[in-house]
């Protein structure tokens, strides 16, 4: 309970810091009420010790003296200028009532203020700090401090006041229940879905994807590989802003990225002592490139920032799953295990390629033309290992798509490739791939080139 | 007077206390909103502004015409009995007549279209006048129908609030001069009032639980008030780019709002809000850039024809992020207003969800009927709250209105507006508006219990009565970026209280 005393002491006295109740309140999850408490408290306890140590401001409420009697009766006799001009017949007095007046007060001039009142109905203190306030404008920052502090975690722990009627919009790309207890494989891809939000999906929510989906892709064949893995050079730019979109509006991403320092630390830990246990069998689903580094050639370098992002936002991933279910840590550390073993080989790119759209696709919606649903692609992705290393491998993952709806039965192996490389793709990624021929949408004008 | 000493005991000045609060819940909320003023999509601009003039006087004229012979039949004055004329074109010198028709204010300062096209003017010029009163006499009052129009005089005129676009039916004769002498007139006065609770459905079941559990958790201390729910108006937020001279005041307003500043018994007043509702201007007016020079270097950021350095993002992020701390716990309403970032011709339809990126998760869907816990519409915006039938603007037509009247009565004319049955008259001749050919919605076709108008630069209130015993609560929501102030209406009495937030400091 005294924890207050100290992180008071250090912020106020040492750091010479204004703290209001409300950064109080979050800083040290109490109840606003108590965090208001706590700085009277302090306020008096430090004053007491030394005078003028620390200074408060107040938070008065409560009903003011009218400050003269026609003032409030708008209209009255302070207009009759204008009244006597036209309008002697309409009757203008506005009603007068009650007004309750809300005053942050220095605490120096808390008497004065006080005397002005002809009633308070609430008072307690918004804030100290080592030095008078002088502005209090000063203090918009604290308050607004408060509230980014408060950010992500739940309000119901200061307690304001809490409103059982509230709803919300469900962001549609949320997976209804995350298919955890199906199989470590099913459990891999769902949570992915849910960082990348798509407009498209507003019809339903995916299903949870069964196993045998997923499995076809893992035993993708590789023949098609060397035309596709041509084709995706061009588009491998594409995914990173739409991860960057699905990042940003990922409330949870702050945290998520808070932690997965330390997290990716503990997978390395971990693989150390699993290396073993991780043979190629059953990690099909996160898959080493240059297997057969034949392809090497052909396939173009991915930029190196890309990548970095794109590793960090899958690491978060990896880490989000990690939290889920324990067994899926068996399967995470795969990818470090082939980092370090792959170190010397740069980008060997060949990779088996899930050229079977058809089979791990999932259309939610396919009304007004248009597909729309998603995809099982596979990733490339970059990552930096410990010791520097850029290692490429490969993953599968989830993009949704939008597009024409001749576009399915028989897509030609290279567009099909080269859409599903494109990341989770916005529409009009999507429409790029339709058939359509040259025009194109004019999204494509402004993607990043 | 109040001393230190008298509330050195009050609740939250002492050591903090181990017991945990109890935690309030927010009081439900019912609501629907009427969307009367939504405009389609797909909507055309080619029509002529006429058919709002046609459709307003045949939808008020009926009603008006029975007051009228009502009042003024078998009326006779010199040994002539009045009579009634349908047109003003069939006015005939010296006859005692009666006839109803649109009012249209003659003003020399108003600006005036048909001018701008004869002198080849093309870009409407910002309204720059004040008011269109002249002080010199010159406006004249006419009153005009499909068929024609003719002048009106007569003292009688000075007595009431005249704008253009209103309904009236004068009584009077045609002098010499052909004008049209008025010795009476009439407007069509409150329309038919709907019941309480007549669209939504009061939630029984719920509620009486939650008073059953008031009554019997707190008797006594109750203070006045206590127990009915309430909503809070506010208007003209104005989030300010650079500006940051009330950012205190804003933050204040959101604590309270919040229920997180006061103490105990002050918070569980504020859980009675069930609603907060923005009658416009929450985003503040753009800065100008007050050195000219550098324009030419931005210049070169241009693309797409669109300067991206004339924009500043500040305001709306600032105004995001107070609905969306605020959203948990409170469901809002938000109208556009003359400053927002919607279509500036009424009536302004919903600000984009596109410009809340945190809280358009509240947003219901477009098409999905139930209304959002954040509701986005239009201004004029009608709908039903608590089951009382409100009326609300974000002050434009108001504001336009008052240039017309050497007043600054401005509840006297909202409450013209009623007597009307109009809330835009003004709207198309001045108050820029769609041009509308079906329907004429600023036409109050049921009265409201409550009408408030927004960004008004002071508070006032008053019940005006109707002659079927109608009672209409008149708000005038006062710009918080002038006034700091909010408005709390009790939803039971419709009783107005108001909340000022002020900063003291030795500065």
């Amino acid at each position: 309970m005294d924890d207050y005393k100290k992180f008071l002491g250090e912020t106020v006295l040492t750091e010479e810091k204004v703290i209001t109740y409300q950064l109080l309140s979050r800083a040290l999850q109490v109840n606003v009420n108590v965090a208001k408490q706590m700085l009277y408290d302090f306020h008096r306890t430090q004053n007491a010790r030394r005078v003028e140590s620390v200074h408060a401001t107040y938070l008065v409420y409560g009903v003011k003296k009218a400050e003269d009697g026609t003032s409030q009766s708008r209209n009255g006799i302070n207009d009759d200028v204008d009244m006597t001009s036209s309008m002697p017949e309409v009757d203008s007095l506005g009603e007068v009532v009650p007004t309750l007046t809300l005053s942050l007060i220095q605490e120096e001039r808390l008497r004065d203020a006080l005397a002005e009142y002809e009633e308070v109905s609430s008072i307690h203190v918004y804030s100290v700090g080592p030095h008078p306030a002088k502005d209090l404008a000063l203090l918009a920052d604290v308050a607004q401090k408060a509230l980014m502090l408060h950010g992500s975690q739940d309000t119901k722990a200061y307690a304001t006041i809490h409103n059982p009627f509230v709803h919300q919009r469900e962001r549609k790309d949320r997976p209804v229940a995350a298919p955890v207890k199906t199989a470590p494989i099913a459990t891999k891809v769902a949570p992915r879905q849910e960082a990348k939000p798509s407009f498209f999906k507003t019809a339903a929510p995916a299903p949870p994807k069964p196993k045998g989906d997923v499995k076809p892709l893992a035993e993708a064949p590789s023949e098609t590989e060397k035309a596709t893995s041509s084709a995706t050079a061009p588009f491998s730019k594409k995914p990173t802003p739409s991860l960057k979109r699905g990042g940003s509006s990922n409330s949870a991403g702050g945290i998520m990225q808070a932690f997965s320092k330390a997290a990716t630390k503990k997978i390395k830990k971990e693989t150390e002592t699993s290396q073993p246990a991780t043979p190629s069998g059953d990690d099909s689903s996160i898959q080493p490139l240059s297997d057969d580094g034949e392809d090497d050639s052909e396939v173009v370098p991915q930029p190196k920032s890309r990548a970095g992002q794109k590793s960090k936002s899958e690491r978060e991933e990896a880490l989000r799953q990690m939290m889920e279910q324990d067994d899926v840590e068996e399967e995470e550390p795969a990818e470090t295990p082939h980092e370090d073993d792959r170190m010397d080989d740069e980008e060997p790119p060949a990779e088996p390629e899930p050229p079977k759209e058809e089979k791990a696709e999932v259309i939610t919606t396919s009304g007004d033309g248009r597909r729309r649903g998603k995809r099982k692609i596979m990733k490339k992705k970059q990552i930096m290992d410990d010791q520097g290393y850029l290692v490429t491998i490969q993953e599968p993952g989830w993009e949704s798509f939008s597009e024409d709806e001749p576009a399915p039965p028989p897509p030609p192996k290279a567009k099909a490739a080269s859409s599903g490389h494109s990341g989770p793709a916005l529409a009009s990624k999507g429409k790029k791939n339709a058939p359509k021929g040259s025009q194109g949408s004019i999204m494509s004008f402004f993607s990043k080139k | 007077m109040v001393t230190l000493d008298e509330i050195a005991d009050l609740g939250l000045l002492q050591k903090p206390s181990s017991k945990a609060p109890e935690p309030l819940e927010r009081s439900d909320s019912s609501y629907k909103s009427l969307g009367s003023f939504a405009l389609e999509k797909d909507r055309q601009y080619q029509q002529q502004f006429a058919d709002i003039y046609f459709l307003r006087l045949t939808k008020i004229k009926p009603a008006l015409e029975q007051i009228a012979s009502k009042a003024w039949k078998g009326t006779i004055i010199s040994g002539e009995t009045a009579k009634q004329v349908e047109r003003v074109l069939d006015v005939r010198q010296g006859e005692l007549c009666w006839v109803t028709g649109t009012v249209y204010m003659d003003m020399p300062l108003k600006p005036n279209i048909l001018e701008d096209v004869s002198k080849d003017r093309w870009i409407s010029a910002p309204p720059s006048a004040k008011k269109y009163y002249s002080e010199d006499g010159s406006d004249a009052v006419m009153l005009e129908d499909d068929s024609g129009r003719i002048r009106l005089i007569g003292d009688i005129l000075k007595n009431h609030l005249l704008v253009t676009g209103c309904i009236i039916a004068a009584i009077g004769t045609e002098n010499a001069n052909g004008e049209f002498d008025v010795i009476d007139l009439r407007f069509a006065d409150l329309a038919p009032q709907p019941k309480r609770w007549e669209l939504t459905k009061q939630i029984p079941g719920r509620k009486d639980e939650d008073e059953d559990v008031d009554m019997a958790d707190s008797p006594s201390p109750s203070s006045s008030g206590q127990g009915s729910k309430k909503i809070a108006i506010v208007s003209g937020l104005e989030f300010p780019g650079s500006d940051t001279s009330y950012t205190v005041e804003l933050n204040l307003l959101l604590e309270y709002l919040l229920g997180e500043a006061l103490d105990p018994s002050a918070q569980k007043e504020v859980a009675q809000i069930s609603r907060l509702i923005i009658a416009g201007n929450s985003i503040g007016a753009e800065q100008k850039p007050l050195a000219a020079e550098d324009t030419t270097e931005k210049r070169a950021h241009k693309k797409y024809g669109y300067d991206s350095s004339t924009y500043d993002p500040v305001p709306s992020n600032l105004f995001d992020d107070f609905l969306s701390e605020l959203l948990p716990t409170m469901p809002v309403t938000l109208l556009p207003g003359a400053l927002d970032p919607a279509n500036s011709s009424y009536p302004q339809q919903p600000i984009h969800a596109a410009m809340f990126p945190n809280s358009r998760s509240y947003i219901s869907l477009p098409g999905s009927g139930e209304p959002g816990w954040l509701d986005t519409v239009t201004n004029p915006w009608e709908g039903e709250v608590e089951g009382w039938r409100v009326l609300g603007t974000g002050g434009q037509n108001l504001d336009d209105m008052f240039k017309y009247i050497d007043s600054d009565d401005r509840l006297g004319m909202m409450e013209a507006m009623c007597r009307y049955r109009c809330s835009a008259p003004t709207a198309p001749d001045t108050l820029w508006s769609y041009p509308f050919q079906e329907d004429e919605p600023y036409i109050m076709k049921q009265c409201p219990h409550l009408y408030f108008v927004g960004s008004q630069p002071e508070f006032g209130t008053r019940v005006i009565e109707g002659p079927d015993k109608q009672m209409v609560r008149l708000v005038l929501v006062p710009s918080f970026s002038g006034t700091r102030e909010i408005v709390l209406l009790d939803m039971e009495t419709l009783d107005v209280t108001k909340v000022k937030i002020a900063t003291v400091s030795s500065l």
